[in-house]
């Protein structure tokens, strides 16, 4: 059995729906808020995340980040170290998706150049009529960056585990390769 | 994984394992139960590993108030390490002894000397403030009386 414990990084453009899926994540799905509430700083919320047939978990850290450009500075002096990164944007946004790479820089100087295992979500997919960023291009981009692509539906409570599930894997198999390299070590 | 030193190794002149001492890791953070913090202070090849973020500590006690010389601490991937000590009984009101910091290894253990200046002890907390890498494993511990 392993306890493991990951900060989470939650950012991405304003409104595509974070805090929605964050508070999907906390309340298994009860929760859902039509009026936009913009996050001005940041939020933590902390949830455990068993990973099925293992005794593994591992305790995320959610730091839903304020999405809004002119507040982003002053939240990313709260990111701290992150361990895992979940990147959102709107699906049906196609400029919400363009700036993802801008997000993944600014993560990325916060990593001091260490790996940072996450994934990409594109959140509002029951609102299919209006989709902008197709599955295969979405897809395409978070392979080149070492992401997991999952799409979401906060409102319609569709596929919201995915991506935690995902990343509490991805963080399982980190701590596994280094902990085998640990007992591959010679002496000091 | 070998832990033996050459014999005409100084450090093995006055080094002594921690549980040689009756010393014990009464408190730790992080949790992997195949690589239990017991494993610092048991003078064997095991380690304990961290199981993620920042800081990470553990927590030694002695049986009874012992002065140090120094302590040798055997790691991987620790990047900050800050110890405190304090000659309560109850491992409370903890001050700073000295912080240092570890240059990076890569294939092979840390191993590095860090001085207490003679400080006298019940309890001493280790706290490693910040890694190379997303985890750490600290090998072992020896005091220099
Ligand atoms: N149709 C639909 N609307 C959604 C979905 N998720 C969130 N929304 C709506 O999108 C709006 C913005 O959601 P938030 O979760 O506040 O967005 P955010 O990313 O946290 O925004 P900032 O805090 O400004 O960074 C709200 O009105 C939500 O109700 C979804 O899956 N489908
Ligand atoms: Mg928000």
């Amino acid at each position: 059995m392993v306890k493991l414990r990951a900060r989470c990084l939650l950012v991405g453009d304003a409104a595509v729906g974070k805090s929605a899926l964050s508070h999907m994540f906390h309340s298994e799905g009860t929760l859902f808020q039509k009026n936009y509430s913009m996050t001005t700083g940041v939020e933590l919320l902390l949830k455990c995340v068993n990973i099925p047939e293992t005794n593994d978990s591992v305790e995320l850290y959610i730091i839903d980040s304020a999405g809004k450009e002119t507040l982003v500075e002053g939240c990313e002096k709260m990111w701290g170290e992150p361990s895992l990164l979940c990147l959102v944007f709107d699906l049906t946004s196609e400029q919400s998706f363009a700036n993802c790479g801008r997000w993944m820089e600014r993560v990325r100087a916060h990593c001091r150049g260490l790996h940072l295992p996450g994934v990409l979500v594109g959140n509002k997919s029951d609102l299919s009529a209006r989709r902008e960023v197709e599955s295969s291009v979405a897809q395409e981009w978070a392979q080149s960056q070492g992401l997991e692509y999952h799409e979401t539906s906060a409102r319609a409570m569709e596929n919201c585990d995915a991506p935690l599930l995902s990343l509490a894997r991805a963080f399982q198999s980190l701590y596994q390769e280094r902990r085998e390299t640990i007992q591959n070590l010679s002496p000091g | 994984m070998k832990y033996t030193r050459s014999p005409g190794d100084p450090r093995n002149m006055t080094d002594s394992s921690l549980s040689s001492l009756g010393a014990k890791v009464v408190v730790a953070s992080s949790g992997d139960e195949n690589h239990p913090p017991e494993n610092i202070t048991d003078g064997t090849e095991t380690f304990w590993m961290s199981t993620g973020m920042f800081p990470q500590e553990f927590i030694v006690r002695f049986a009874e108030a012992t002065t140090m010389s120094a302590v040798t601490v055997d790691s991987y991937n620790v990047k900050h390490l800050r110890i405190e000590k304090t000659a309560s009984q109850n491992a409370s009101q903890f001050e700073l002894v000295t912080e240092k910091e570890f240059g990076h290894t890569e294939g092979h253990l840390q191993s590095n000397v860090v001085s207490l200046n003679g400080s006298s002890a019940t309890h001493l907390r280790f706290i490693i403030t910040t890694g190379y890498d997303h985890f750490v494993s600290v090998h072992r511990v020896t005091v220099q009386n």
